[in-house]
């Protein structure tokens, strides 16, 4: 009798735990990962929860500090989706095998500036008298790559140059001590900080008429996009709609500011600088055979390594996801 | 030579093995043997019993490097130099398949369709508990409920094997037809199939950027990269498939319309800016769902379990036609075996951030050449190299430019015939820049000679000044209290929480490194000379006092020597922290060194380069410590008789 009682309540508690996790598997969950103080529209979809909606799926964000960190989460299956991934770090990852794959544009923005120390009578028209000087400059990243194609139009010899590797915020620091002479500095509050002291080497307009800018991407792991395309298409679909949204109204701003971690003014500032090109521009002009995107990671692969064979890098570039 | 040593690093790894299992296997048994015989004359916690024993040394760093070898995929390359090659012609066509095996039990435990369902379900389930009853009226909420309802027939029909139309079967059909074939072609023998002439000349494993050659270069490859270009169209094929009964149509093109009437309702005038958006919003989340199911991607169960089961048949042919190489993946490649990603194949597991001990030791035979034209060094500059140092340099360095100043007269103007005629105030000027040329003296150069500077540098002045303050600590009352909070307040912090201020007040140039290691070498010299002195044995000094001896030569002859052995120690502990804290300090304001090789390379992920500064700074360590070793023992061998 007893063991009839024991199997009874074994076979209800069993049939309990199925019923509570029905298909388990399906409410799955996605890993994104996100920069913090780098204002986008996705982050009001984020905060909403409109990615979780209509993924039918948890989307789980997590905080990074560089593209590179991003890369290796990704690597080790931690991350399914990087939003806004440097182009730098993810061309690097690509070199070195790295099974990911371009799906899209996050924010096209200015190329990061490189300061001239105020006083020294330096700017675009007399570049070459740079030469000799000491410059600070995040080495392997997208301000190194601004650098160096600054240098480049402005024909100044960069192998004259002594080049200190130097994190934006102890760079805009050693700018201000006059321990350099120029430093490039990517992010919001060095780039202030460097903006106190010095000017950058060329106006936002040259940079324009140079052709000179840079963007980040939305990058995935292979696995993931191959597994789950319908997962990435409704995560690039929100993506595209948070944008069309974005009005830059104050409601919306608040949200953004909160969720980056910035302040009002700063956010406002830094999204105007920004642009979030559409999914049918994004198709058009970035990610084509030969779009912007393929280019862009061409050129930076010879900055990095040498390796001047950009069509393997553009074999990674993939617009489908969009619809 | 270095090419061809280069060249041939896998035959050379090889032979290396060999000898390292010989040197295992021998000195194990040698050490067995002498144990044994030691054993019965030895007490245990004699100190006498640690030495010797060379052969366990030779036992240790035997294990350590086939260890090194077995786990960076080392062995398996040395022995099976095709292995790499023919897991990359398998994994291209584990890459083309996954799509399919993505939407099948085989590869992700679910039929693709039962997710979809479930998860369409659940959105469903919820939109229904929110249709926002404010801003639609009841009629339409009524519709709205009757949409989702039609979608959730939408899914039951798709799910439905009775009502699979007959072209979707057919075309399963034909693609459970096609993998069978393919499954077929595996099986079949590649003897007969050649390698290309270009995929003959590419580089070999791990000579290039391109670590696996990506083109097939046995025959068994070939068969592998073929079965995989034919499978890449069958994948496509499968992709193209969709499912769309006939009952479905009717209901699709009905509630698109019934979801553009609602569309219609919005836009006109009866709505106010935020019930509009709230309108927008919900209808668009029901859409999203029905544009989905439109789709067509949800398939019937049983329609999927042929092409289940022909991928499982291909799965098999494809195990049939690995062959023997199974077995070589799964003991000689620990790991996730190689993975194919769109680029190129990669290693995977431990073999993709444990570069092989042979590719080390090519890596850093690369960076410690010289000749930068070459290709040698690191951004321009030798690992550890010689140069003329211009001694003009040393003189600008030391001689205040304001001496010039100072000296009476004026400096050279140009004359009215355009000439200069520089006095002697300006030569004095030259010479106090260092631009006056003094001739010059060999010097070493190179990023590890910078470190080992900043390091030797740091260590040396550490020592001067900490010895000293420590024993007289030990020895004084003044010293002692005066001295102790400053010094343990400042101790604990850990050296990279002083690199913000270092920054600002040194600068970017060495004398910051240098200050930053200092502060770490002082605080352990101070402590460990402290200890040393006042840990002297009251009878010795009293001894010498009442001999005659004065103050100063109880401190010479008696305090000193009895502190030299907690002195030495400070120094290799020193040493120790000191090349622990350089990559922090190199961090600062990267210019040269072994820290600032790494920081870069790390940015790109680059482990051979991580893996070399990693080994340098081992080495480098452990021969800084066998020196002092020495000067230990020849220097105080009352150690630890006192």
């Amino acid at each position: 009798m007893k063991s009839v009682l024991k199997s009874t309540i074994l076979a209800a508690g069993v049939a309990a735990v199925v019923a509570a996790a029905p298909l388990a598997q399906a409410a799955e969950e996605v890993n994104a990962a996100f920069f913090l103080e780098w204002a986008t529209p996705n982050q009001i979809a984020k905060v909403d929860k409109a990615y979780d909606a209509a993924m039918g799926v948890d989307v789980k964000w997590a905080d990074f500090s560089t593209g590179v960190a991003m890369t290796e989460a990704m690597l080790s299956g931690d991350i399914d989706i990087s939003y806004s991934q440097g182009l730098a770090p993810f061309v690097t990852a690509i070199q070195q095998g790295a099974p990911l794959k371009m799906i899209g544009i996050a924010v096209v923005y200015e190329a990061n500036d490189c300061f001239v120390k105020n006083g020294s009578g330096i700017d675009s028209s007399n570049a070459s008298e740079l030469e000799g000087k000491t410059v600070a400059v995040p080495l392997n990243t997208m301000a190194d790559y601004a650098f160096r194609r600054y240098m480049s139009h402005l024909d100044v010899d960069t192998s004259t140059l002594k080049i200190v590797d130097q994190a934006p915020a102890d760079g805009a620091k050693s700018l201000a001590d006059g321990a350099v002479d120029m430093a490039c500095i990517f992010g919001g509050a060095s780039a202030k900080a460097a903006g106190e002291v010095g000017t950058p080497i060329m106006s936002s307009q040259e940079k324009v008429d140079a052709g000179i800018g840079s963007f980040d991407v939305i990058s995935v792991t292979e696995k993931f996009a191959t597994e789950h395309p319908e997962l990435v298409r409704a995560f690039m679909e929100v993506t595209e709609e948070a944008n069309l949204a974005w009005k830059a109204t104050d409601e919306q701003l608040a949200k953004v500011s909160k969720d980056a971690g910035m302040d009002l003014e700063t956010t406002k500032d830094q999204m105007a600088s920004f642009i979030f090109p559409s999914a049918a521009e994004q198709k058009e002009n970035y990610l084509g055979k030969d779009g912007i995107a393929a280019q862009a990671a061409a050129s930076l692969g010879l900055v990095f390594s040498g390796d001047s064979d950009g069509s393997s890098i553009a074999k990674t570039i993939d617009g489908s996801f969009l619809e | 030579m270095g090419e061809l040593l280069s060249y041939n690093r896998a035959y050379i790894a090889a032979f290396i093995i060999i000898v390292l299992v010989a040197m295992f296997v021998i000195s194990v048994v040698v050490g067995r043997k002498e144990t044994a015989q030691r054993d019965k004359d030895e007490v245990f916690g004699d100190p006498e019993r640690t030495r010797g024993g060379w052969y366990w040394s030779a036992c240790g760093v035997a294990t350590l490097l086939l260890v090194w070898f077995y786990f960076s995929w080392g062995v398996g390359r040395a022995y099976f130099p095709e292995a790499a090659n023919e897991m990359c012609q398998v994994a291209k066509l584990e890459e083309v398949v996954s799509p399919i095996k993505a939407a099948l039990p085989i590869g992700s435990r679910y039929f693709k369709s039962t997710l979809l369902v479930a998860r369409n379900t659940d959105q469903l389930d919820e939109l229904v508990t929110q249709v926002p009853s404010d801003v639609f009226s009841p009629d339409e909420q009524d519709e709205l409920r009757n949409i989702i309802g039609d979608q959730r027939q939408l899914m039951a029909n798709s799910s439905d094997p009775t009502q699979l139309s007959a072209q979707t079967s057919s075309e399963l059909n034909a693609l459970v037809g096609k993998i069978s074939l393919l499954a077929d072609k595996l099986k079949s023998d590649p003897t007969s199939l050649k390698p290309t002439e270009e995929a003959l000349a590419q580089p070999k494993w791990g000579l290039s950027i391109i670590e696996i050659p990506v083109l097939p270069t046995t025959s068994r490859g070939v068969l592998f990269d073929t079965v995989a270009g034919e499978a890449a169209d069958i994948t496509t094929l499968f992709n193209k498939i969709r499912n769309h009964p006939v009952q479905n149509d009717r209901i699709i093109s009905d509630v698109k319309q019934r979801i553009q009437n609602l569309k219609t309702a919005t836009e006109s005038d009866d709505f106010d800016a935020a019930a509009i958006v709230q309108r927008n919003k919900y209808i668009k989340s029901v859409e999203r769902i029905f544009k989905r199911l439109d789709d067509g991607t949800i398939f019937p169960a049983r329609a999927l379990e042929e092409v289940n089961g022909a991928i499982a048949n291909l799965d098999a042919a494809k195990d049939h036609a690995r062959g023997g190489l199974a077995w070589i993946e799964s003991l000689f490649f620990p790991g996730q075996g190689v993975v194919k990603s769109r680029t190129q194949c990669t290693e995977q597991g431990s073999a993709r951030w444990l570069p092989k001990p042979t590719d080390v030791v090519a890596e850093f035979l690369t960076l410690s050449n010289p000749d930068i034209e070459a290709g040698g060094g690191y951004k321009g500059i030798p690992l550890f190299w010689w140069k003329w140092l211009p001694l003009q340099d040393v003189v600008g360095f030391f001689v205040p430019d304001s001496i010039a100043d100072i000296w009476p007269g004026e400096y050279a103007q140009l004359g009215p015939d355009g000439t200069i005629t520089p006095s002697f105030k300006d030569d004095l000027l030259a010479f106090a820049r260092g631009e006056a040329y003094l001739g010059a003296i060999p010097m070493l150069d190179g990023h590890l000679w910078d470190s080992l500077f900043r390091v030797l540098v740091a260590l040396a002045l550490g020592i001067l000044l900490g010895v000293p303050l420590g024993l007289f600590m030990g020895v004084s009352r003044f010293f002692k209290s005066f001295f102790d909070p400053l010094i343990e307040l400042y101790r604990p912090v850990p050296p990279l929480a002083w690199a913000p201020l270092i920054l600002t007040i040194f600068g970017i140039t060495d004398d910051g490194k240098i200050f930053l290691l200092f502060m770490v070498a002082f605080a352990i010299m101070v402590i460990s000379a402290r200890t040393g002195a006042s840990g002297t044995q009251l009878s010795k000094i009293r001894a010498s006092h009442s001999l005659g001896a004065s103050t100063s030569q109880i401190m010479r002859y008696v305090i000193l020597p009895n502190a030299m052995p907690e002195i030495l120690t400070g120094v290799r502990i020193a040493i120790g922290v000191c090349w622990g804290t350089l990559v922090a300090a190199e961090i600062l304001a990267g210019t040269t060194g072994i820290g600032f090789i790494e920081n870069i390379a790390r940015t790109v992920s680059d482990y051979e380069l991580i893996w070399v500064t990693i080994l340098i700074m081992g080495i480098l360590g452990l021969m800084f410590d066998i020196i002092m070793r020495w000067v230990i023992a020849r220097t105080i061998p009352w150690r630890g008789k006192g």
